[in-house]
């Protein structure tokens, strides 16, 4: 149960009804709409940040999902651990991501190793990362695509510290689809 | 000129701005939609607030103030605030005119001869139908009061909200309220609305945000789509009609306000007189 009151669509705020017109939106939107200028406004930029972009889908959720574990977030590597399987991920990547198998022998690809050396720094650390690391990341990565991934962290890390600061409740269709995965 | 006074002079926003003074009453209706009580969580907006309110609403380009609750005479310095924010804005407020002892009556000297308004509620023409929802001694104490008002030269109206009233009835009650001093321009009569405690009573009509007039309605949780937003039910406030936790700048929530009302489809709306 989370902590906070979860709207559903008969008290939706005003503001917040776009985001009810498809069905149940799920418990970050449910739990936003409580202060809906801000639902308003959060929703766009979460979407633009972890949806399609230059970014590839994969790409994506390996960031997504190795942030999420960094900050364990039970909600996000759940919800997530869908997605990532939905873009393409073997269940081993997906169980490297989640910090359950060593990351070395998942991914062989360098630039999908940099990126997830640059992701533990940037969201487990503390202060600067490292400049070995940094440059690894560099060498693999444009600069616009650079940015981008620090927003993607940025986005996911604000989501992780949402969902485990409120405590959300991961929906019955992910759990299900976990366990039939064997990846709850 | 503002896009908020731009809008309420083209008749596309009606100029009232509600508040809620507080939640907590002295009576327990059947049919309060805002689950008032002696004991109810009070959520007292504050005096300094109101008077904030009142600036920002007449600079914003806003008409008129309204004050509502709970009862709103049981803060002591109302009075005295409604003086001050008639100083901006006309001012309406509704009460459910039962605490005016003699006192009280004295208490309200700051409201001679200001631009403050008070809406009563009186229901039905005779005492036991109209103290069945409204508790006892209520309509003695209204009927009391009303003349005394009107003689200290205080402007009141007189509201009527009920699920049926057969025209017999009804005429006796405008006979009772022209005797009382009240003009029939100052009477108006309203549905119930099924909301706060009506809703477990099973009583008025549904309300939807098409139903009811866009009143920028702040309270201590947030700005609301109309007075009929900020009810409670099982202790609860309702955010159905939310429009913006942020009420301080008032533009935030003014400006939300302004984007709604151009979303809704245009025609014959406040369907069900509900004001
Ligand atoms: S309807 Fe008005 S008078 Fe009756 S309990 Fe509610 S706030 Fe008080």
């Amino acid at each position: 149960m989370a902590t906070v009151r979860l709207l559903d669509a008969e008290q939706a705020p005003l503001l917040a009804r776009p985001f009810y017109a498809k069905g149940d939106p799920g418990p970050i939107v449910a739990s936003l709409a409580q202060v809906p200028e801000l639902l308003e406004t959060a929703m766009p930029f979460i979407s633009t940040a972890l949806g399609p972009s230059a970014i590839s889908w994969r790409d994506k959720e390996l960031v997504i999902v190795r942030t999420s574990a960094v900050l364990e977030c039970s909600y996000c590597v759940a919800t997530h651990t869908a997605v990532a399987l939905d873009a393409g991920l073997s269940h081993q990547e997906v169980r490297a991501l989640r910090g359950e198998e060593d990351i070395a022998s998942a991914f062989r690809d360098p630039r999908e190793l940099a990126l997830l050396a640059w992701v533990g720094e940037l969201a487990g650390g503390r202060g600067s990362v490292p400049a070995a690391v940094r440059d690894g990341l560099h060498a693999h990565w444009e600069d616009h695509e650079v940015v981008e991934l620090t927003v993607v962290v940025g986005a996911t890390m604000l989501l992780n510290r949402l969902a485990t600061g409120l405590e959300l409740p991961v929906s019955a269709g992910t759990e299900r689809r976990l366990a039939a995965e064997g990846l709850r | 000129m503002s896009a908020v006074a731009e809008a309420v002079a083209e008749g596309k926003l009606p100029g009232r701005v509600w508040m809620y003074a507080d939640y907590h009453c002295n009576l327990a209706c059947t049919y309060c939609l805002t689950e008032s009580a002696p004991k109810a969580p009070r959520r007292v907006i504050g005096r300094e607030r109101m008077l904030e309110i009142a600036g920002e609403a007449a600079e914003l380009g806003f008409t008129d103030l309204g004050v509502t609750g709970g009862e709103p005479f049981l803060l002591r310095w109302l009075p005295e605030a409604l003086a001050e924010m008639s100083e901006r804005l006309p001012v309406l407020v509704l009460t459910n005119g039962t605490l005016f002892t003699r006192r009280r009556l004295a208490e309200l000297a700051p409201l001679v001869q200001r631009d403050v308004a008070m809406q009563i509620s009186l229901d039905r023409p005779d005492p036991d139908d109209n103290d069945e929802m409204r508790g006892p001694e209520n309509f003695r104490k209204v009927v009391d009061a009303v003349p005394k008002l009107v003689d200290k030269g205080i402007k009141v109206r007189i509201a009527t909200t009920v699920e049926s009233i057969e025209d017999a009835e009804l005429d006796r009650l405008c006979a009772l309220h022209r005797e009382l001093g009240v003009p029939d321009e100052d009477h108006i009569v309203r549905p119930i609305v099924r909301r706060g405690r009506a809703l477990d009573h099973d009583l008025g009509v549904v309300a939807h945000q098409v139903d009811v007039p866009a009143e920028l309605t702040v309270t201590v949780d947030g700005a609301f789509w109309s007075p009929f937003g900020p009810t409670v039910h099982d202790g609860v406030v309702d955010t159905d009609l939310l429009i913006t936790r942020t009420t301080r700048p008032l533009s935030t929530a003014a400006n939300a306000m302004l984007r709604l009302t151009g979303e809704l489809p245009e025609g014959d709306d406040v369907a069900l007189n509900i004001r």
